[in-house]
């Protein structure tokens, strides 16, 4: 029987919150991240500063070149925290099956919970409802039978919009749509698929798993499938999700030394703790870093045996962190988080019942 | 009842039917040891109704008569006095021992030895003779892959099937499954299949050092009871009843690898591994590579303890097949080694998650069965 997947993103978050916290903000042009002196980039810009072009990952000198009006806010990462669990709270009223991607999207998997609600648009736009009837925020939602359907959707329809795309019609759907709307598919493949042709992912879908392989590699069988609007990746609850990690903010940004490297090794060690009580192996090791100027990065690094040591996983971190380091950086939070699990799983078989 | 034997055998008498001396009963007498004079000898007896221990000791007998006395008060009397000639009686009136030995003398209160419980006759049915030596290294090779839980009684028994001119023992667990196959004498007249309490044969087995004689088991007609019947010592126990799993079937045909293992090593590495593998539900890796050109097939054995380090140790096998990998709970490996009088084993896979299969070489009486444990290699 086909899904029901829901992709639910919030519109403009951090520049919503803001707006609603911050009656003046409303109707204006708002961007959230850190200041132009300090080499931000904007981590958040509301519908109002966009109209200008002012767009996420943006240094903030350029945006308020392109929006002199603009009002810059630094983040509020806490509250931001606050508000994204109310809302994935109404997202666990309909179903428990949610995962969440980051504090404003998540993939709801609401297989059969459409007839409690009347269908599957009601359903949607219950979500939609909810959400701004207890937070004020806006929903953006995308519903289909898996994943990449959903998501997709959910983007098209932006801002404040609803997306259903019917059981049967995933293909059709998709097929207008530029390449790099598919997961995975960034302006590097992009080029490469342009270079052989493939501008929108129906084109993608009248080619074959084979020629995507030789364009794309070890990826192109399951671009082709995602073309075709077929993905059968389950959603994964929180409770299972595959990643293990933490972070800590500084109550003043430091610059690399003993004190940074000593939050690291701190940090290591809760993680490896938490995957060892898990049970859990990691593959994959990720640094994350907030500069000063709120620009975040993570690197990462996948090795060939999983581990749930403290001293590898420290050890990964350390190298990560060694590669990204310039004299001069100061940072407010640093973190590891560790995917790609493998989870021990151990069971004695049995002979018989 | 007045009778005197040498304290040196009625302590022995007392542990051997002790243990059939229930911890908790209701019915009092059940906690009690019946003594009775029986043709120039002691007969002592204790049952906790599904099992009954009949021991016979030397004795000179002046009076016949009989009485059953608390075993633990009893026991640890006897056991307690000088080694030197006991006097026992039994008063006329009442139900009351006096035990004299040496300079001590005690008197204890019993019941009447009518109203204890009766050790049921055993006839009608197969009886078979076998060799104490066989008999002991049988149930000592399947006794330890009987179930120890009773959510399922029958596994806490040992299937017994004889048939033809073989008995045949077999135990499983749901996780293992022990085979052992004795060759009769005789021809049985007919096959007889029951389940025996895995306890009676432990008993059985702890006696058999003692055993010269050709030991006879009787089962009887109606299939609820067995008799074991040693030198001096006969112990009945009521027959489990059910149906035990079809266990011929659970033994692989086939296999895709083969390790020929000496099996001192095997068991030697496998309780290394075993040593860090406590914390990590008892897992042992197998890996058996096969031989390569000029180079023996390798065996090794590995375990890991989470966040505390790990092991690895190796041995050359004569491999056969190909190359395999299987994880065991390093108990069900060493519980099954440790019982083989062989000096190799071969070890059969098929894939990390189907049975792997032990059989000692040279020795085609016995099979053991091993379910592997599910891993993340």
């Amino acid at each position: 029987m086909a899904r029901t997947i829901v992709h639910a993103d919030l519109d403009a978050f951090y520049a919503s919150v803001e707006q609603l916290d911050n009656p003046e903000l409303r109707g204006r042009p708002v961007v959230v991240g850190g200041s132009a002196e300090s080499r931000g980039v904007v981590a958040a810009a509301s519908y109002e500063s966009r109209a200008y072009g002012v767009r996420s990952a943006m240094p903030m000198s350029r945006a308020l070149r392109l929006c002199p009006d603009a009002v810059r806010i630094s983040p509020r990462f806490e509250r931001y925290g606050e508000m994204s669990k109310q809302v994935m709270a109404i997202f666990r009223s309909v179903t428990p099956l949610v995962e969440p991607l980051s504090l404003d999207e998540a993939f709801l998997d609401v297989s059969g919970r459409a007839k409690f609600h009347g269908g599957r648009r009601p359903l949607a736009e219950f979500l939609r409802a909810e959400v701004k009837k207890r937070t004020g925020l806006i929903l953006s939602v995308g519903l289909g039978t898996n994943k990449t359907v959903a998501k997709i959707a959910s983007e098209s329809g932006k801002p404040d919009g609803l997306i259903i795309v019917p059981a049967g019609r995933e293909a059709e759907f998709l097929a207008p749509l530029p390449v790099r709307a598919l997961w995975g598919i960034g302006p590097k493949s992009e080029a490469v698929l342009a270079e052989a042709g493939f501008a929108r992912i129906g084109d993608l879908a009248a080619s074959s798993s084979d020629r995507l392989g030789a364009i794309l590699g070890s990826r192109g069988p399951e671009v082709y499938e995602m073309a075709c609007g077929r993905d059968d990746r389950p959603v994964v609850t929180d409770s299972e999700r595959k990643s293990v990690g933490a972070e800590t903010t500084f109550p003043r940004d430091l610059p690399d030394g003993d004190e940074l490297r000593n939050q690291l090794r701190r940090i290591a060690e809760e993680v490896g703790e938490r995957l060892r009580r898990h049970g859990a192996r990691a593959k994959t090791i990720a640094l994350k870093l907030r500069y000063s100027n709120f620009n975040t990065i993570t690197r990462q690094t996948t090795r060939g045996e999983p581990t749930d040591g403290t001293d590898e996983i420290h050890g990964e971190a350390t190298v990560l962190l060694d590669n990204v380091v310039r004299s001069g950086d100061k940072f407010r939070l640093i973190g590891i988080s560790c995917t790609n699990l493998e989870e021990e799983r151990k069971e004695q078989l049995k002979l018989f019942d | 009842m007045k009778l005197s034997c040498l304290q040196d055998n009625l302590t022995k008498g007392l542990s051997i039917v002790g243990r059939a001396v229930p911890v908790r009963s209701t019915l009092p007498q059940a906690s009690h040891i019946k003594l009775e004079t029986d043709q120039g000898r002691l007969k002592l007896v204790a049952t906790d109704l599904t099992m009954a221990v009949t021991c016979w000791i030397g004795a000179q007998i002046e009076e016949e008569g009989s009485i059953t006395i608390p075993a633990r008060l009893l026991t640890d009397f006897v056991a307690s006095l000088p080694n030197e000639k006991i006097d026992l009686s039994v008063s006329e009136r009442g139900h009351q021992l006096h035990i004299t030995c040496a300079r001590n003398e005690a008197t204890m209160a019993g019941m009447d030895a009518e109203d204890f419980p009766p050790v049921p006759p055993v006839d009608d049915g197969l009886s078979i003779n076998l060799g104490p030596a066989e008999l002991s290294k049988a149930i000592t090779q399947v006794q330890f892959a009987a179930a120890t839980d009773d959510t399922r009684p029958v596994l806490t028994g040992i299937h017994t099937l004889a048939e033809e001119q073989t008995l045949t023992l077999a135990a499983a667990d749901g996780f293992r499954l022990a085979v052992h196959k004795l060759a009769l004498t005789e021809e049985v007249p007919e096959k007889v299949e029951v389940i025996v309490p895995v306890r009676a044969l432990r008993e059985v087995e702890r006696l058999l050092s003692d055993q010269t004689d050709q030991v006879e088991m009787s089962i009887n007609g109606g299939r609820t009871q067995v008799l074991f019947k040693m030198n001096s010592v006969e112990i009945v126990a009521t027959l489990i009843q059910g149906t035990f799993p079809n266990y011929g079937q659970l033994i692989p045909s086939s296999f895709t690898s083969r390790a020929e293992i000496d099996m001192k090593q095997f068991l030697q590495e496998t309780r290394i591994a075993a040593i860090f593998a406590r914390d990590g539900a008892g897992i042992v890796k197998l890996q058996m590579e096969p031989s390569g050109e000029g180079q023996p097939g390798k065996l090794t054995i590995s375990a890991r303890a989470e966040e505390i380090g790990e092991h690895r140790g190796d041995m050359d096998v004569k491999m056969e097949g190909e190359e395999a990998k299987i994880a065991f709970n390093s108990r069900y490996l060493q519980d099954v080694l440790q019982v083989l009088e062989v000096d190799s084993v071969a070890l059969e896979t098929t894939s990390p998650s189907s049975p792997g299969v032990i059989r000692p070489i040279g020795d085609d009486s016995y099979v053991h069965v091993v379910m592997p444990m599910f891993v993340q290699w």
